[in-house]
């Protein structure tokens, strides 16, 4: 048969309401419409930080150094290609007289910003702030209690209020900040006292092009021209990749959440296209008495439920995209960028592609099996059911499997946790569904209750044609990933409110200076007595070489990175200390005694070692400030990077190091209950040089953030339990005839609405029992694999937040269940029999 | 599409059935339907099948349309061996060859009258389906129910469209089982009126299952079933 006439046959028959598959059509536009608008706001925002890159950056290039400015000649070298714009980045104090707050300083020229315009809330545009003035976070203003016109110090300088920062137009650049942003001119750090040689600060250096040069050649030329200064390089092609790498990894992990609820969808695709097939039996053994083949019938019906699928999943996209900006806002400021309605071709395409396999996997089998259904059923009231010839459907279904295992790895930033991703969640549909059968197996096998309602409503769980299997795989998955979410959620925020805080120190202090170190110490004993102080040397230095002493490798002749050598990369934090480090282990080797004095000697984090092929007696050449300094390996190191201290990849022998201008930095541990209430002031006035960063405002933005993550999750997750939610109904729909039977004949014998009523709650409360117990086990389990295991933190969930998700996601399903089986209570005898 | 086999001369059977048997069910459950039947059918003749309930009438019919595969014996039906065929190879062999009314209309119900007529002309890749389906729905008195749904017809209107659908392709073979079972006595009067006419002017040869002995007589040719054998095979006017 032609297609045009088969499709001719299948619209006469397809209903333009969709009736009968009206399951199929919610479950793909549920699944669908996750993944579009998931796909449509991640790739929103990646290409608008792309398209923005330059704003973002600052302009076309920016060159990063420490502890230094460029000098002259490197900058009259990359002058050569723009106009350049100079710009220091250091923790610093700000105070008043009644308040202290540590901030992020930002001085800038002139000439800042290249891209731009900064925005005041008075809505004024402006630029780099007048001689003596500064710009403030409307959180710093709010720390300090200042607004415009007031004055702070920082440092030794007082400095006025010029106004509070409404849009700071290369923030997303800058990256996490451990302090509220203080725009400052230039000369401001030094004319403070906050900059001095060993100071822990940063210079960055921005070119705005004056010809369309490429971002990476221009890098590879200063690099050249100028090797191992240490620069640190970020073009405007790339010019947030932490902000893009959170987006893509957030992203791609909502979307395997949405692919799970799109699996979800799945089974109610499978049930309904199912059950849209028996009920027209009459009309393909009619076809078949017309002369269809079984191809025939393949095609119309397979014409029918494309149709509808690609009905389902156009309203999923349509519904996908128009949901974007809601999913924007509930993501708040997680997001780099603010994103509006959003058409992406390529994430709606991806979407639509995976709703298509989804639904192929799913429909393939009872389509397949439609064609076998024999004419003689019009002739015979019931022919047997068929077997079920697997061969037929493996490979549509293998088909779709590949096609969509493949899509989900294509593209993705981390193919390896995607697949591993997808792995699990086969395993746990294959674990529900193995449970599901044997719950129907163990309810058949069970003793039969005396009391009849609940007889019956135990052998509604395993009557022929019973779905629990498949509502035990759709609900239990949707309502364990409520569950699983829930407990790791509170087990994070457990372990940040309360663990965390125990291992890490109250306060980091940086840029203590090296002789002032014994009063710092007397200082914080004086003000909290009993308070543990831990303080390293710290330096920054870039690694020039590395290898045996007469074949070293240079760095800059690596034309990449080896895996792991992140080290290698730009300028590093450098120590050196007369014993081994606390929480740090030697592995090879030994290290140094404390009164070492012979030839400067290194210890490595085994993990480099392992990375760049280091050997015990090779040497490691760094540039400190512009002077090169070899040291031998003598030992490598395991560190335990969860201690929260200091923690160095390179330590080197003091006599390596300890001469060059350096500061120190320390951790303050107060004793417990001791509050912190002063210490800002106290250390500003004593070292106000110094910068402090409290770790408790940084818990407090993380928490914000996980729950924010959480709440992206939950929302993706939530399509997983709309899902199973429609299977739920959809099987009751497609029962509906064999209910209305049993409760019309319960009903002439005898029974009450109320009894009918108990009949419903006793087996739905049979099925919600057992995915309580499903949920629990199997949520808890994996949460607590994912904290213990991978995050290696402790298992500390909010058991009565679990319950009462559960319990809300039960209540959900019983009122569902209970809701689309009342018309059966309403059922009227004498009619129904007349109808059956 | 496979063109249906012309009809050979006068003297083959468009029916040729050799010690059909049917046997439903395995081992201890299996049940005998059909117990070795010999039947020939003429082009041009009209054979009523005629039987009591479980006698193995509508069984017959389902072997010699092609809804079910015999167990044993040898089958020919309008110059096609089904003894040999698929079930696939027997819906093609159906097409144009074979067109079948039965007792409960079984007509689609998502589809409108002319659309019904022309399905199978369509299954078969006939170009002027449409233009046919409308004809043969004049034909039989139905002109004015063309965009009609099923469910708007009364019982006597769709069992006319059933009869239409099965000539309209032209079958030289034409089955009815229990065509008025379904239908009051004036109705299916009618509608038995309507079938031997349309049988006439198109020529084809009618095999009609029925227990009514009047109607039985009507046809040039009765067969008695009995227990899934042929007990009498009589010229209706020898009865």
């Amino acid at each position: 048969m032609q297609l045009r006439a088969a499709w001719g046959i299948a619209r006469r028959d397809l209903s333009a309401r969709f009736s009968g598959l009206r399951l199929l059509l919610v479950c793909l536009f549920l699944g669908v419409g996750a993944l579009a608008a998931i796909g449509s706001l991640t790739g929103a925002i990646r290409s608008q930080l792309q398209a923005e890159g330059r704003m973002i950056l600052g302009g076309d290039l920016e060159v990063e150094v420490w502890q230094r400015l460029l000098t002259d000649d490197e900058k009259a070298f990359i002058g050569q290609y723009g106009t350049l714009s100079e710009g220091l980045r250091l923790q610093g104090m700000a105070s008043t007289a009644n308040a202290a707050a540590p901030v992020e300083l930002k001085a800038v020229d002139v000439k800042w910003p290249l891209v731009g315009s900064l925005v005041l809330e008075s809505g004024e545009q402006v630029g780099a702030p007048p001689p003596g003035t500064a710009w403030l976070a409307p959180g710093a203003a709010e720390r300090l209690d200042v607004s415009v016109g007031d004055s702070f110090t920082l440092g030794t300088r007082k400095v006025r209020v010029g106004g509070i920062i409404a849009e700071e137009p290369d923030r997303l650049s800058e990256g996490f900040q451990l302090g509220q942003t203080v725009i400052v001119p230039l000369d401001l750090p030094e004319a403070a006292g906050l900059v001095a040689p060993g100071s822990m600060y940063q210079s960055k250096t921005r070119v705005a092009f004056n010809s369309p040069y490429d971002g990476e050649g221009v890098e590879g030329a200063i690099a050249q021209k100028f090797p191992g200064r240490g620069y640190d390089f970020r073009t405007a092609e790339r010019a947030s990749p932490g902000a893009e790498r959170f987006v893509s990894r957030l992203g791609e992990f909502l979307t395997l959440v949405g692919l799970a609820a799109l699996v979800i969808a799945g089974i109610g695709i499978g049930l309904g296209v199912n059950s849209y097939l028996e009920a027209r039996r009459r009309a393909i053994a009619t076809l078949k008495i017309l002369g269809a083949t079984s191809r025939d019938i393949v095609t119309i019906y397979g014409l029918q439920i494309g149709a509808a699928a690609l009905v389902g999943s156009a309203a999923g996209l349509l519904a996908g995209f128009a949901v974007t900006p809601l999913l924007a806002s509930a993501l708040g400021d997680l997001l780099p960028v603010e994103t509006g309605l959003v058409f992406d071709p390529l994430a709606l395409a991806r979407a639509l592609a995976f709703g298509l396999l989804v639904a192929l996997v799913f429909a393939a089998p009872p389509l397949l099996r439609a064609r076998d259904f024999p004419a003689m059923a019009l002739m015979r009231s019931r022919v047997s059911p068929l077997a079920r010839a697997w061969k037929t459907y493996a490979l549509p279904v293998g088909l779709g499997l590949a096609g969509i295992v493949a899509l989900t790895l294509i593209g993705s930033p981390t193919p390896l946790q995607s697949a591993l991703f997808l792995a699990g969640a086969a395993v746990l549909l294959a674990l529900l569904w193995l449970l599901g059968l044997a719950i129907r197996h163990a309810a058949a096998k069970a003793p039969r209750p005396s009391d009849p309602i609940l007889r019956s409503g135990l052998a509604n769980l395993h009557r022929p044609g019973a779905a629990t299997g498949s509502l035990v795989t759709a609900l239990g998955f949707g309502l364990s990933a409520f569950v699983l979410l829930a407990a790791v959620q509170t087990s994070l925020a457990g372990n940040i409110a309360r663990s965390v805080p125990e291992r890490a120190p109250d306060y980091f202090v940086l840029d203590v200076p090296k002789v002032g170190l014994a009063e710092f110490r007397e200082t914080i004993e004086t003000f909290a007595p009993g308070s543990e102080v831990t303080a390293v040397p710290t330096l920054r230095g870039a690694v020039i070489a590395y290898g045996p002493e007469d074949d070293q490798t240079r760095v800059e002749d690596l034309k990449e990175l080896p895996e792991g050598a992140w080290a290698l990369r730009g300028e590093r934090g450098l120590t050196y200390s007369p014993t081994l480090p606390e929480s740090n282990s030697v592995t090879a080797g030994t290290f140094w005694p404390a009164d070492h004095k012979g030839e400067p000697e290194v210890s490595v984090d085994e993990e480099l070692a392992q990375a760049i092929g280091l050997q015990i007696g090779d040497t490691i050449t760094v540039s400190l400030l512009g002077v090169e300094r070899t040291a031998r390996i003598t030992s490598f190191r395991r560190i335990d990077w969860e201690s929260l201290g200091f923690n160095n990849v390179f330590v080197f022998s003091p006599n390596a190091l300890e001469d060059a201008p350096h500061n120190f930095a320390a951790t303050i541990d107060l004793p417990e209950g001791r509050s912190g209430s002063g210490l800002l002031r106290l250390l500003i006035d004593a070292f106000p040089s110094s910068s402090v960063i409290e770790v408790g405002p940084i818990l407090t933005e993380a928490r914000a953030i996980l729950d924010q993550v959480a709440l992206a999750i939950l929302a993706a997750a939530a399509v997983a339990v709309l899902a199973g939610l429609a299977v739920l109904l959809g099987a009751i729909a497609a029962a509906r005839a064999a209910r209305t039977y049993d409760t019309v004949v319960l009903r002439v014998l005898g029974a009450s609405r109320r009894q009918l009523l108990g009949l419903l709650l006793a087996e739905f409360g049979l099925l919600a029992a057992v995915l309580a117990g499903v949920a629990l086990a199997l949520g808890t389990g994996l949460a607590w694999l994912v904290i213990t295991q991978v995050f290696d933190f402790d298992w500390l969930p909010d058991w009565p937040r679990i319950i009462m998700v559960l319990g809300a996601g039960l209540v959900l399903v019983l009122g569902f269940a209970i809701g689309a089986s009342l018309p059966l209570l309403r059922a009227r005898p004498a009619q129904s029999l007349r109808a059956l | 599409m496979t063109s249906p086999t012309p009809l050979s001369q006068a003297a083959s059977p468009v029916v040729d059935a050799r010690d059909l048997r049917l046997t439903l069910g395995d081992g201890r459950a299996a049940t005998e339907i059909l117990r070795g039947i010999d039947l020939r059918v003429m082009p041009g003749e009209t054979l009523a099948l005629l039987g009591p309930s479980g006698s193995g009438k509508s069984s017959l019919m389902a072997v010699l349309t092609g809804l079910e595969r015999a167990s044993g014996g040898a089958l020919h039906v309008a110059g096609a061996d089904f003894s040999v065929l698929d079930e696939d190879a027997l819906a093609l062999a159906r097409r144009g060859r074979i067109g079948i009314v039965l007792q409960a209309f079984h007509l689609l119900p998502t589809m409108t009258a002319q659309e019904n007529v022309a399905t199978p002309m369509e299954l078969a890749g006939e170009k002027d389906a449409w233009e046919r389906a409308g004809a043969e729905l004049k034909a039989v008195g139905l002109g004015h129910r063309l965009t009609h749904y099923p469910t708007q017809l009364s019982g006597g209107e769709q069992q006319r469209v059933a009869i239409a659908r099965a000539l309209a392709p032209r079958p030289p073979l034409l089955f009815a089982d229990e065509p008025t079972g379904n239908l009051d006595q004036s109705t299916g009067e009618a509608i038995i009126d309507l079938l031997f006419t349309r049988r006439e002017e198109t020529g084809a040869t009618l095999v009609m299952i029925t227990h009514d002995e009047e109607l039985a007589h009507r046809c040039d040719r009765i067969v008695r079933l009995a227990d899934g054998i042929i007990v009498s095979d009589e010229r209706a006017g020898a009865a």
